[in-house]
């Protein structure tokens, strides 16, 4: 084998390659970067409210600090609430306003549920986000003569965050969905029995 | 004791070894040296130095292309409507890996099929580039949602103190003619109107248009021109 033929199989293994470490490559970054949303997300886990990431700005107060959203809609306040189902079934709650509401609950691949107000009942929106062995046990231990209104989601993986996003039609609007973001409640499920431990309000 | 004597002795047989080459070689002679001992170098190793030609030049050019891919906007996975590009997927669970990978390096959250869905425009509708020296005219018909909002950026960050006074418009504060349709005016000139200030002096621009709760993002095939808006250029400076 001459040398060129050796340098021109050389260059072939190497685009092969080439194309190896860019398919790994890209299919690694979610799991690896540090700057991506569900690792930012994570600072809303002790939190009962959704964090806000994007504020609205309203005149007379100062002038909200940045979220880390690349480019936000100027109209939209969004919030974020971490869950770790490992603490028991996420419950995502939200009363009804005039301003539309929606909420979308993202796993690491991408978001697996959305909804909005429009699907509330009553005037509230009860969402409850477990793993699929908390789902059974919510079934197994339902009792069929009350009536449940929650919508329960099953998780694809134990981490996550709910999104919440509310459109401010008019500047005259933005103190008011940005009160709506934070009105919204993520809480913990308490266990069906409730001992005198956990037995504290978390919502 | 006996090993240190040996590598002493060692020592002294490669100092009195070498020593005779540095003083009688002419400087030919040592290059045509030093040529045979790299000839050989590359004759032994060649193998080696292949593999490891191969190696590296794999691995820069992988990891190059995969940052190029995943830096900027998502390079695959929109639906072209005349001007406009549709992102349905982007945010699902079955979104393609270089939008997960854009999402992830840039920190988005996208919005997810039954939110919403994201269109964005960087031309005209001739295909020219939206430049931030242009008048454009933005209107017409926008496909069914319960809300909307069109705004535009541009390309780095907004300083804070020559913030525009408006980004976007709403589907709500828009101000539309008798039969419900729109025109919203984009440049550096202040109109009557619907008048969107440009956010940069000069440079490209591109334009971002998100329906909330739309039918639509689960069926972005059906959208064609006519239901997107039109961006018309009026005139450049």
């Amino acid at each position: 084998m001459s040398t060129r033929s050796r340098f021109i199989l050389a260059t072939l293994c190497a685009l092969v390659l080439a194309g190896i470490v860019h398919i790994v490559t890209v299919r690694a970054i979610p799991y690896f970067a540090e700057g991506d949303a569900f690792s930012l997300a994570r600072k809303s886990e002790s939190l009962d409210h959704p964090l806000r990431i994007h504020s609205l700005a309203v005149p007379g107060t100062p002038t909200p600090p940045q979220g880390w959203l690349p480019v936000p809609d100027p109209a939209v306040a969004v919030g974020v609430c971490a869950y770790d189902l490992d603490d028991g079934p996420m419950r995502v709650s939200a009363r009804v306003s005039s301003l539309n509401l929606s909420i979308a609950v993202h796993g690491r691949k991408g978001a697996f549920y959305a909804v909005t107000d429009q699907a509330a009942v009553r005037g509230s929106l009860d969402l409850v986000i477990m793993t699929r062995a908390q789902f059974d046990e919510a079934l197994a231990s339902a009792d069929e003569n009350q009536v449940n209104r929650d919508v329960r989601i099953v998780a694809p993986e134990r981490e996550g965050f709910a999104v919440v996003r509310v459109i401010a039609g008019l500047p005259s609007q933005n103190a008011m969905a940005n009160e709506a973001v934070d009105a919204v409640s993520c809480s913990i499920d308490a266990p069906d029995e409730p001992t005198d431990a956990n037995a504290k309000p978390d919502g | 004791m006996n090993a240190l004597s040996r590598i002493m002795t060692g020592a002294i047989g490669a100092r009195t070894r070498r020593a005779p080459a540095h003083t009688d070689e002419s400087l030919g002679e040592r290059s045509a040296r030093i040529g045979g001992i790299l000839g050989g170098f590359l004759r032994r190793t060649s193998r080696t130095g292949f593999v490891l030609y191969a190696l590296a030049l794999g691995a820069a050019l992988g990891l190059a292309s995969a940052d190029f891919a995943t830096s900027g906007g998502y390079p695959v996975g929109g639906t072209t409507i005349g001007a406009w590009t549709a992102w349905a997927k982007t945010g699902a669970v079955d979104a393609d890996p270089y939008s997960r990978a854009v999402n992830a390096r840039r920190g988005e959250i996208p919005l997810a099929i039954g939110e919403g869905l994201l269109l964005t425009a960087a031309t005209d509708d001739a295909g020219r580039r939206l430049d931030a020296a242009c008048t454009y005219a933005v209107g017409g018909a926008v496909p069914p949602a319960r809300a909307w909002t069109l705004a535009i950026g541009g390309r780095g960050a907004v300083d804070p103190a020559t913030k525009p006074i408006r980004e976007a418009f709403t589907s709500t504060e828009v101000l539309r003619e008798a039969d419900d349709r729109f025109v919203i005016t984009i440049g550096q000139e202040v109109q009557s109107g619907n008048w969107l200030p440009m956010p940069h002096p000069r440079g490209p621009v591109r334009l971002a248009l998100r329906l909330y709760d739309t039918p639509v993002a689960a069926s972005v095939g059906s959208l064609d021109r006519s239901t997107v808006p039109a961006i018309t250029r009026l005139g450049c400076k």
